[in-house]
């Protein structure tokens, strides 16, 4: 909610509460970086949504929303290579749509500082995997700095530049959710300027990595790491502190949770904080294992530092007990807290956790089931009208390949629409694999933001190899998920210019997509479903590709021009008298907006949360839910 | 002892995603900021803020540094619904305070009769096997009273101020709540706090 204007600010010295993602979009004011490409994703989204209005008061600056990761990245990557700096954002999963770029940009290097912020989401707060992205830097040998709260995110944001450019290599910026999403007091710093524009010079035998030049970019590439183990070495960003015969070594937000469970325990620990973890500081990490006989590493996910620092006590034959994952101290799943950390610690030490949390767990364990609320389709959502109409077509009986974004949560009864999922795109591209082995009807479905970041690709495919796939593109007019970023569809840019859409009805014919068609999802159900149920026999027949558009933007779009505007249409409610409580509404629909008055077991509509779509005036068999008259 | 709260007051706050429980610990944290305080704040985006179960926290305190309230560690539970405030109740220190909302609103497995919704009673039975300090009420009618729904989260800031578990002052929370909000909504969201204050410090 920190407006995008006080990021802007020329006030060096003034404190504010951001985010990690709002400070590091103030970083990139503080860096004096030309330029920003990237494609939204949650943990990372919030440094794209407040860069997109600083944008167009920032002198000399260029930002966009790429369609993609790897677009993100190509971009960026050149800018920095032309010689001023960039930045590529992403989160975890981006990063593996951006890999192919990221491995050739550490072989080429760059001109100007490049900083490739990735995300990652331990516990998968919002995504599909957890992987672990540090691994990215050691395959492709990039330097790499994780901050642990907001504050670092700015200040080790500034030092990656440096780095960067004393290297001519990207630095890999790892950050976590609970980074990312965690709010503290940042101070402001000065605003440096940029440069207008740079000449490009040409040198193709360092900047097209064919064979022979790559041959000779390789051992650069290691020559450069080990400068970079130097620099590490002396780096103000890594370092110990405290004192104790227990060693603790740490990065990222699990260093907050070392520095809290050791206070709250009055545990005596020298602790070794890293910022910069590729290259790692060799000598200072054998050093610290040199001076304890037990070392903890606590860090979230996969055991990176501690294989390290296992390999650092075999080459150098220290003795030491390097304790961590492989004894089973950590999990390497889902995030950490300081509970986990004094778990540990009250394992390999004599003091004690402040509260006995085992009794405590089995207290909660005594607590009644209560009834689940996962994540839901909003109430007034258009995407649930046109499940309702996809599986009403296909009595459920379709197989229904899913992509990435709000409808996924389509997943859950009684819509139950989404049956395999991959990546962003995998639904156009897994219903061509299963239509192709199997005589069930395939009716896939994708986001508008997400057809354009990696559908492309897969309706050609389609289209040239003859795969008899119905595709609904549920058209909301924004990246609704990740906080309504523009897409190449929308008609605004990242710099809050307007520009001709691309429609993607006309995308699809230029495509040679031979069936398409573009409906309202809020218009009329039964033309909806009727809609539906004809393409299906269409791609039967044809035995090739067919789209429809559902068009309608977000609930929460219209919601928010209604309030703006102070106008809103009539209301919806149940008439008590014709309703005769067979709940279909509730059973088919699930919208948060209708619950059961438990007396007369009816359908009752909350007034204050239903975003009046009239999706369930038409599911009624009995005509009982009615709209207000004007 | 309490858990890694040692100078610290640990605030969480759950509900419903759009309830407003990102903005309120937004709000709270600032007011934090502006008596001089450190303040952390941890939030939930994403996928997992439509509709389901949300859970913010907020730390005030000099030794707050990561975003993490522990089991059993906070000062202040803050619910803006029955059912999310017993589900993150195992998160109340021994002596720690609950902030609830009697406002019920159904998860979709209970309108679809999948689930059934705890009775009133029950709730506060489990509530007390963790703590004694429970203090009720229906944000949603003060919330009206103030003049709009989405003010909720304005009562539930102004009911943590009220029990005087934080150390924010009255006037610090106020001169946040009125720089926060559009001018045509300052004296909804004033209000609503007002009234959250003085119905928790009336009724403790």
């Amino acid at each position: 909610m920190v407006k995008s204007k006080e990021l802007l600010e020329d006030k060096p010295g003034k404190k504010v509460l951001l985010l990690a993602n709002e400070a590091i979009a103030r970083g990139v004011l503080e860096a004096g970086v030309r330029l920003v490409a990237l494609y939204p994703g949650t943990p990372s989204s919030e440094i794209g949504n407040n860069l997109t209005f600083m944008a167009p008061h920032i002198p000399d600056f260029y930002f966009e929303f790429s369609t993609n990761e790897k677009v993100a990245l190509e971009v960026a990557g050149a800018a920095a290579v032309a010689g001023v700096r960039s930045m590529m954002v992403c989160k975890g999963p981006g990063l593996n749509v951006a890999a192919d770029p990221f491995f050739s940009l550490s072989y080429v290097g760059v001109r100007g500082g490049m900083v490739i912020v990735v995300a990652d989401d331990p516990s998968m707060w919002s995504s599909q995997n957890e992987n672990d992205s540090r691994y990215y830097a050691l395959m492709g040998n990039m330097p790499m700095m994780e901050p642990a709260d907001p504050i670092e995110a700015k200040s080790m944001l500034l030092e990656a530049y440096k780095f960067s450019e004393k290297l001519e290599l990207p630095v890999l910026f790892r950050t976590t959710t609970r980074v990312n999403h965690t709010r503290a007091p940042v101070e402001f710093g000065k605003i440096l300027s940029r440069p207008s524009k740079v000449e490009f010079e040409k040198e193709p035998f360092r900047f097209v990595p064919v064979p022979a030049v790559a041959r000779l970019r390789h051992p650069w590439l290691l020559g450069q790491i080990e400068i970079a183990r130097e620099l590490s070495e002396k780096s103000p960003l890594n370092y110990a502190e405290g004192d104790g015969d227990l060693g603790i070594i740490t990065s990222g937000v699990a260093y907050n949770y070392v520095i809290e469970a050791i206070s709250t325990m009055k545990v005596k620990a020298e602790v070794l904080k890293l910022g910069i973890t590729h290259p790692i500081p060799e000598k200072m990490i054998t050093k610290f294992l040199s001076k304890h006989q037990q070392v903890l590493v606590v860090e979230e996910l996969e055991p990176f530092l501690e294989t390290h620092a296992r390999r650092l006590a075999h080459l150098n034959k220290i003795d030491v007990d390097i304790l961590g994952k492989e004894q089973g101290y950590f999990s390497r799943i889902y995030e950490y807290s300081p509970r986990i950390v004094m778990d540990a610690l009250s394992k390999v030490t004599t003091c004690n956790t402040p509260i006995n949390w085992e009794e405590m767990d089995k207290k909660a364990e005594k607590l009644p089931e209560l009834p689940p609320r996962p994540p839901l389709l909003c109430a007034g959502c258009p995407h649930r009208a046109t499940y309702y109409a996809i599986r009403t077509a296909t009595r459920g009986k379709a197989i229904y390949p899913s992509d990435i974004g709000c409808y996924t949560l389509s997943i859950a009864p009684p819509l139950e629409t989404a049956d395999i999922l991959f990546d962003m795109g995998s639904s156009i591209t897994t219903a061509c694999g299963i239509a192709e082995v199997t005589d069930q009807d395939v009716v896939a479905t994708i986001g508008d933001s997400t057809f354009f970041a990696s559908g492309l690709p897969g309706i050609a495919n389609a289209v040239y190899n003859q795969h008899r796939i119905a595709l609904v593109v549920l058209d909301n007019r924004t990246t609704a998920m990740t906080g309504h970023q523009p897409h190449p569809g929308t008609g605004v840019t990242g710099m809050q210019k307007e520009v001709p859409p691309l429609d993607i009805e006309e995308v699809c014919k230029g495509l040679g997509v031979k069936y398409t068609k573009t409906v309202e999802p809020f218009e009329s159900m039964a033309d909806l479903v009727a809609e539906v149920r004809e393409m299906v026999k269409w791609t039967r027949e044809n035995h090739s590709p067919a789209v429809l558009i559902s068009k309608e933007p977000c609930a929460l779009l219209t919601a928010a021009d209604r309030r703006r505007a102070g106008e809103f249409p009539p209301k919806y409610y149940v008439d008590s008298e014709v309703c005769n409580a067979c709940k279909r509404c509730l059973n088919r629909l699930s919208c948060p907006a209708m619950y059961m008055d438990s007396e007369t077991e009816q359908a009752v509509i909350d007034e204050a949360l239903c975003n009046l779509c009239g999706t369930c005036v038409s599911v009624c068999p009995q005509g009982a839910i009615k709209q207000e008259d004007a | 002892m309490t858990g890694n709260n040692s100078n610290t007051i640990n605030v969480a706050i759950t509900g419903v995603g759009g309830q407003g429980v990102l903005t309120l610990a937004e709000i709270l944290a600032k007011a934090a900021l502006q008596c001089d305080l450190n303040v952390r704040v941890g939030e939930i985006h994403g996928m997992a803020q439509r509709g389901g179960h949300v859970v913010c926290t907020v730390r005030i305190g000099v030794n707050a540094k990561g975003p993490i309230v522990d089991s059993g560690s906070a000062h202040v539970l803050v619910g803006f619904e029955p059912i999310e405030t017993l589900r993150e109740i195992q998160l109340v220190r021994k002596d720690g305070c609950v902030l609830m909302s009697s406002h019920v609103q159904y998860p979709v497995a209970v309108s679809m009769g999948k689930a059934e919704y705890p009775s009133h009673d029950e709730i506060i039975k489990r509530m007390k096997m963790f703590t004694d300090k429970i203090v009720e009420f229906d944000a949603m009618e003060l919330a009206v009273k103030a003049g709009s729904t989405r003010a909720l989260n304005m009562v539930m800031l102004g009911a943590i101020i009220g029990t005087g578990a934080v150390p924010i002052s009255e006037d610090a929370a106020i001169d946040v709540v009125k720089e926060a909000f559009p001018k045509k909504f300052e004296k909804i969201n004033v209000d609503a706090t007002r009234f959250g204050l003085e119905h928790v410090k009336a009724s403790l």
